[in-house]
């Protein structure tokens, strides 16, 4: 917005020699006299502007249609709700504990090993959720461990895990 | 107004609020952790506090196809529609925002939204758009956001040459605000234009002459400064225009103006020796600046007006050499720019991993196409041009990334169709299916002996091995005793340990029965699971081939669609670098008029030079 304020009042002089050698006076003319010109050259402009910029956003528009479509399609073809498992990862600990990486095992396999970057963090820390893993888990019973990695006050390492029994049913399952 | 306001309420504010950190330039701070009741929903929040805005919103719009958000749904639209309004797709978003604000937004946050759809409409262009939100609000803005509205009312009514109105509004702005700075600045120049000169001049003075910190209004002191003198050098008071150009500073941007004016103040007060050593200074700068290149002939006039003619005569000449030096160099970066290099050579170290309104083009590549444009290519109408085509870029992308995905897709596809086609029936023909009507039978069986045994309350009918071998041993021993009826030591024995084994027998019968009879539910569940999932994989024979066909079905039906939308990419993506390239030709081409100005007024002082010399003039002193 600023940078608008700047180029609109901008001051040129434009310096009429031919007037100075024939008369011997300066003339001087402001660019404020040449301001409407522009603003009649910025009218037009803006028209075709504005025509091609109504037809991007229309495309837009559709792509992002598109890229759900895509994303539905992806979940349901390879995630169908009957198997379907989602772990999220979400942060509550305030300023003592800075996550740099989880390691996640389903039934003694590792499934996932993440390393968060400081973007990830603050957004995690502003209330994020990441989903960690999307996958596939037949019913019955599996042990979901989660394994925490980063510094705890005083730039300590720290590393804590967690596990949790579930019981697998046909629907779709979010941790 | 409310007194209390509800649950769900309260969650549209406090998802404006958020929305409203999507526009840039918001001095607020970043809001306390959400809270966040459908984990769907805080992964779009995890996108979008990394302004990953497009992932954000394939993550939202996806999640609101399978209803993933049943707390967050008004929330969720309210941040689409800031997102799209991050994504550009600003019409879209402001018929998003008319539908949730009018349907129970508080004014306050209202206001705000109107606010920002306005000012991004105006950045856009799309001024009577901006008009018709700015009419919208209905009270005052919050702090510094009410003097942003009133300095974008201003611009809009300047615009359509209102400059009265224009400057009524802008005295409105108080306080001690930055926006302040910049709202007297444009009344200044909106007093001048509306020939209230003197008024206009005095505000421009003290904005001239105010001691600030930040280099921004260092500039912006600067522009009052220069703007100042050259209207004073227009109204013949050199003098004034030169205390003015005074304070500008030499390494500012506005230096090379101001050094042009302070020639030109001394100039016109004939102290031509003077004003040479602001315009000696001048050209030793990049030639590229307008102010150079116009002190290429002010020197030599300086020079003819104190009679060092051959002096003057070879500085001329020299401005002319130079002069059509650059005439050729901007036809080789006008031809480069219509050899449509220009947006390529913008954005070539440029990623293109996100898109969306707050991108900005920060370095200039050191090109033939930009070598003249630096001033112009910071100007909105370009800039937001540029957004559009660096946007085009990135779906372009997207859109070829897309159709190796759906490659991907149908590979899939055909794995799982030819796993059907194979395992499933090979599962379901195996023994150990087959055996399930066996194995069931043979429960059955037990069952009914089980229910004999209790009913009779056969307790041996459940002894164990050891008791089993301690009775056959005993019925042995009966049998042979029985040879010799008479009751004697031996009967006695055996009758004790038949009574000690039978007892050991009905103690444990109790405990053995519930054992079993837990034995016969265990298997009781495990063949109905069995069942249930034998019962599944016969369900999915018969409907996963159809399942598989819709797939297949809206499989093939993306590919046509993402060529579809690859070629609009494409020919939008030519049309808009067109129109960039008519932006930056339509500049060069006013440079390049200016330098045919300029050239034609040296060649016509050379004329002049050899018309005097050839009428003999005396020779004047060198200075």
């Amino acid at each position: 917005m600023r940078n608008i304020l700047m180029k609109i009042f901008d001051c040129i002089s434009v310096l009429n020699l031919w007037r100075w050698l024939q008369a011997g006076t300066l003339a001087v003319t402001l660019l404020f006299s040449a301001t409407p010109l522009l603003a009649a050259e910025k009218q037009g402009g803006t028209a075709e502007f504005q025509s091609l910029d109504r037809k991007i956003q229309g495309l837009k528009q559709e792509v992002l249609d598109l890229n759900r479509d895509l994303f539905v399609l992806e979940e349901e073809l390879l995630f169908p709700a009957s198997t379907q498992l989602a772990v999220f990862l979400s942060v509550d600990t305030g300023t003592f504990f800075q996550l740099e990486s989880v390691e996640l095992k389903v039934d003694n396999k590792v499934v996932t090993h993440y390393l968060y970057t400081e973007r990830e963090n603050a957004a995690l820390h502003r209330g994020g959720v990441h989903r960690l893993y999307l996958g596939n888990l037949r019913t019955g019973k599996h042990e979901v461990v989660a394994v925490f990695t980063g510094k705890g006050p005083h730039e300590r390492d720290y590393r804590r895990g967690t596990t949790l029994q579930i019981d697998k049913q046909t629907d779709s399952q979010f941790i | 107004m409310m007194a209390r306001c509800p649950e769900s309420l309260r969650r549209v504010v406090a998802a404006f609020l958020l929305v409203l950190l999507a526009v840039p330039a918001l001095a607020v701070p970043p809001p306390k952790p959400r809270d966040v009741r459908d984990p769907h929903y805080g992964e779009v929040l995890y996108f979008f506090y990394q302004q990953n805005y497009f992932s954000a919103l394939a993550h939202l719009m996806t999640a609101q196809h399978f209803g993933q958000f049943p707390h967050h749904t008004d929330e969720a639209e309210l941040l689409r529609g800031g997102m799209l309004l991050s994504y550009g797709v600003h019409l879209e978003a402001g018929r998003i925002f008319e539908r949730l604000i009018e349907s129970g937004a508080a004014p306050g946050v209202r206001d705000r939204a109107w606010f920002y759809l306005a000012k991004i409409r105006y950045q856009r262009g799309y001024h009577d758009e901006a008009q018709d939100a700015l009419s919208r609000i209905g009270g005052v803005l919050p702090g510094d956001l009410e003097s942003e509205r009133r300095l974008l009312h201003a611009f809009l009514l300047m615009r359509r040459e209102q400059y009265r109105e224009a400057a009524t509004l802008l005295e409105g702005i108080k306080g001690q605000t930055d926006w302040l700075r910049y709202g007297r600045y444009n009344l200044g120049v909106a007093l001048v234009r509306a020939g209230e000169t003197e008024r206009g001049m005095a505000l421009l003075q003290q904005i001239g002459q105010e001691p600030v910190a930040v280099e921004e209004f260092k500039a912006l002191r600067d522009k009052a400064n220069v703007a100042l003198g050259y209207i004073f050098l227009q109204a013949g008071r050199p003098e004034e225009a030169r205390v003015a150009l005074e304070r500008v500073r030499l390494d500012g941007l506005m230096s090379n103006k101001a050094l042009l004016g302070m020639g030109w103040v001394y100039s016109a007060q004939e102290k031509q020796e003077r004003a040479l050593v602001y315009w000696d200074e001048l050209r030793k700068r990049p030639i590229q600046d307008a102010a150079v290149l116009e002190s290429l002939l002010a020197s030599p006039y300086a020079l003819g007006k104190l009679g060092a003619w051959r002096r003057s005569l070879e500085e001329y000449e020299t401005a002319i050499a130079v002069y059509n030096r650059e005439l050729a160099q901007l036809d080789s970066s006008i031809a480069a720019i219509r050899a449509g290099r220009l947006a390529t050579s913008l954005l070539h170290d440029d990623g293109v991993e996100e898109m969306g309104w707050t991108w900005q083009l920060e370095q200039l590549p050191d090109s033939p196409e930009t070598r003249y444009l630096s001033q112009f290519l910071a100007s909105h109408e370009f800039q937001e041009a540029l957004k559009n085509y660096r946007d085009l870029s990135f779906l372009s992308g997207r859109l070829e990334q897309w159709v190796s995905d759906v490659a991907s897709y149908q590979d899939m596809l055909a794995t799982r169709r030819q796993g059907f086609r194979e395992r499933l029936p090979a599962v379901l023909s195996s023994k150990r299916v087959q055996d399930q009507g066996r194995i069931a039978q043979e429960r059955d069986r037990y069952t009914q002996m089980l229910g004999k045994i209790d009913w009779e309350n056969d307790a041996e009918a459940l002894a164990n091995e050891k008791d089993q071998t301690q009775l056959a041993r005993l019925e042995r021993i009966r049998r042979l005793m029985s040879r010799n009826p008479v009751e004697d030591e031996n009967w006695q024995r055996y009758r004790l340990l038949r009574g000690l084994l039978r007892w050991d027998i009905e103690t444990d019968y109790p405990a053995r029965l519930w054992e079993v009879k837990k034995s016969l539910q265990d298997l009781d569940r495990a063949l109905a699971d069995t069942e249930t999932r034998r019962t599944v994989l016969v369900r999915a024979q018969l409907d996963t081939p159809a399942s598989l066909d819709a797939f297949e079905g809206r499989i093939r039906a993306l590919i046509p669609r993402i060529r579809v939308y690859q070629e609009r990419a494409r020919e939008l993506g030519r049309l808009q670098a067109e129109y960039l390239a008519e932006l930056a030709v339509a500049e060069l081409n006013a440079q390049r008029d200016r330098l045919v100005t300029y050239l034609t007024q040296a060649r016509f002082a050379v004329a002049q030079i050899y018309d005097q010399s050839s009428s003999q003039a005396p020779e004047a002193k060198e200075p």
